[in-house]
């Protein structure tokens, strides 16, 4: 589903920031991309979503050749939201953010209202349709900008930092929806530095140091690699590090975690 | 008297049905180090701007009550005045930058500038800044080409350069690297004593390092406020903010019917190890 082949990239004027950058992902990965602030995760994002260009190497996505295909072009196979949601919304109306991008589709009439309303449904703000989306607190105002992607059902979705700054309710609906994209097939790419978040919903992990791929794993492996966690620069969750004390399995999540101790408590 | 003092404070903004403070009331000391947990919309980046004086503003005004530094209200301080006892650093930093400057070093020096310093002591502060907030090697660097944890270091820089009294951060370290994030607490822990710091968190753990005094703001009102232990059991906390990783483990146990009665569910991964053998052994 994409596919990234030997990349090198610089900003103009300025040292590398990616070399030598390849892996691809299929349908219905979730892959969290970690690493050191500065280490090159968001320009990765900008070159998988078109807006740079790799100076070496390939970007495919879909199929697609981010070098020959028009960002407009691009944007309905792979979604992006953003660090900061509120430099990518537009529109006066929460309704009309999420109808933008189907529109573009060529989506009109009812098919558009449904597909409107099944996204307001997905983000828990069917009440809000009529509002300003910037009146919005800084939560509602992210999923406001992840439906307006949603509602144009890319088969690729990249999200910069996602869980910032959302609250136990509004976690959990994000955390159902990257869910539901993969198990729908969508190949889901994340920036995040949350390990907790990235333990709970990634399947793979691809850490990136000093603008190169430090590991490209299953996210058990690179959580339980000592090594690997310390040259990336990311912290180890408290589940895998509190199972390593306890002698217990490797877990990932408080879940798995409180399963293996009951596991290996069962008589007392 | 305390430092910064909030009384009854009733607030909406212009044409809104609800208030977004619902005569709040709550002082801080200096010195302190305070984390304010909020959930969305509880109204945290509006108390955040009241604390910081940046309200009121124009029409957006108190039906009821106030804020005040040093028992002086907001209004009755100058501007010049305010940025040099209060500094704000609010959650997008690239809305925060000047605009104005070339470099990471002029960007932190703006302030202390505009205070009209003496170049040596504009110097000195910026290089004091650099160093808490790991900024030394982008000094050269145009901030707008800064990655955006880079960009979030240097707004507390140039914060923490005005040499505030207070130092307001809504949401600091969300984007933070770990590395960045420990030197930053370090740092902090290194300043003279009597800045007082008050974050603005949705996040539990990152203020665990950073914060002695914790409360929990919700619907417009501090619904409590002690320990970071008081605050993270309230109910109401773990309902719209949830548990910390170890938290939520030792839960799930207690929720099978095996964790001890009466040992309490730890909060972070220093304390979690006895806790689970304690469990382990009872």
């Amino acid at each position: 589903m994409l596919d990234v082949a030997s990349v090198d990239f610089a900003y103009p004027g300025g040292n590398p920031v990616l070399s030598d950058i390849a892996f691809s992902v299929r349908r219905g990965e979730v892959l969290a991309i970690v690493g050191r602030n500065g280490a090159g995760k968001s320009t990765l994002l900008r070159l998988l979503n078109g807006l740079r260009q790799p100076a070496s190497g390939t970007v495919t996505v879909d199929g697609l050749n981010t070098a020959d295909t028009p960002v407009h072009v691009l944007a309905h196979h792979i979604g992006t939201v953003f660090q900061a949601p509120e430099q990518q919304i537009f529109n006066a109306k929460v309704h009309d953010e999420i109808a933008f991008g189907p529109r573009q589709q060529g989506l009109t009439g009812a098919a558009l209202e449904a597909r409107i309303a099944e996204v307001l449904g997905r983000i828990g703000l069917a009440d809000a349709a009529q509002l300003h989306p910037l009146d919005l607190d800084a939560a509602a105002r992210r999923l406001v900008a992840l439906g307006s992607v949603l509602a144009m059902k890319p088969p690729v979705l990249l999200l910069d930092e996602p869980q910032r700054g959302l609250d136990a309710n509004a976690m959990a609906r994000l955390e159902a929806i990257v869910a539901e994209e993969a198990e729908a097939g969508t190949c889901v790419i994340l920036v995040c530095h949350d390990m907790d978040f990235v333990a709970r919903r990634a399947s793979r992990v691809l850490a990136l140091a000093q603008g190169r791929i430090a590991a490209d794993l299953p996210t058990l492996d690179f959580f339980t690699s000592d090594e690997l966690t310390r040259k990336a620069g990311v912290e180890v969750p408290d589940p895998v590090e509190l199972a390593r004390f306890l002698g217990l399995p490797p877990v990932l999540t408080p879940s798995a975690l409180a399963a293996k101790w009951l596991a290996d408590h069962r008589s007392a | 008297m305390a430092l910064i003092k909030v009384e009854d404070l009733f607030f909406r903004y212009p044409q809104a049905k609800a208030p977004v403070l619902d005569g709040l009331s709550v002082a801080f000391e200096q010195g302190e180090r305070v984390a304010i947990l909020a959930p969305n919309a509880a109204g945290k980046t509006t108390l955040a701007r009241w604390l910081a004086g940046l309200y009121p503003d124009g029409g957006l005004v108190a039906e009821r009550g106030h804020v005040s530094m040093d028992g002086k209200p907001w209004p009755q301080w100058s501007a010049a005045e305010r940025a040099a006892a209060v500094q704000f650093v609010g959650q997008v930093p690239s809305q925060q930058l000047t605009g104005c400057a070339f470099t990471v070093y002029e960007e932190i020096a703006f302030g202390p500038c505009n205070l009209a310093l003496p170049e040596g002591e504009v110097r000195a502060r910026v290089e004091q800044a650099l160093a808490v907030c790991n900024l030394k090697h982008l000094a050269k660097r145009d901030p707008f080409t800064l990655s955006g944890g880079e960009q979030q270091r240097l707004s507390i820089a140039a914060a923490l350069a005005m040499q505030p009294r207070v130092l307001i951060l809504d949401e600091p370290t969300s984007n933070l690297d770990p590395e960045s994030r420990d030197d930053f607490i370090a740092q902090l822990d290194a300043l003279p004593a009597g800045l007082t710091v008050i974050v603005f968190e949705v996040a539990l753990r990152p203020s665990l390092g950073l914060a002695r005094r914790f409360m929990l703001l919700d619907e417009g009102r501090i619904v409590v406020d002690g320990t970071p232990e008081t605050v993270l059991a309230h109910p109401r906390c773990i309902e719209t903010l949830g548990m910390t990783a170890v938290a939520r483990a030792a839960f799930e146990i207690r929720e099978a019917g095996r964790w001890p009665e009466g040992l309490a569910l730890p909060l972070t991964l220093a304390v979690a190890e006895q806790s689970f053998r304690e469990a382990a052994r009872a």
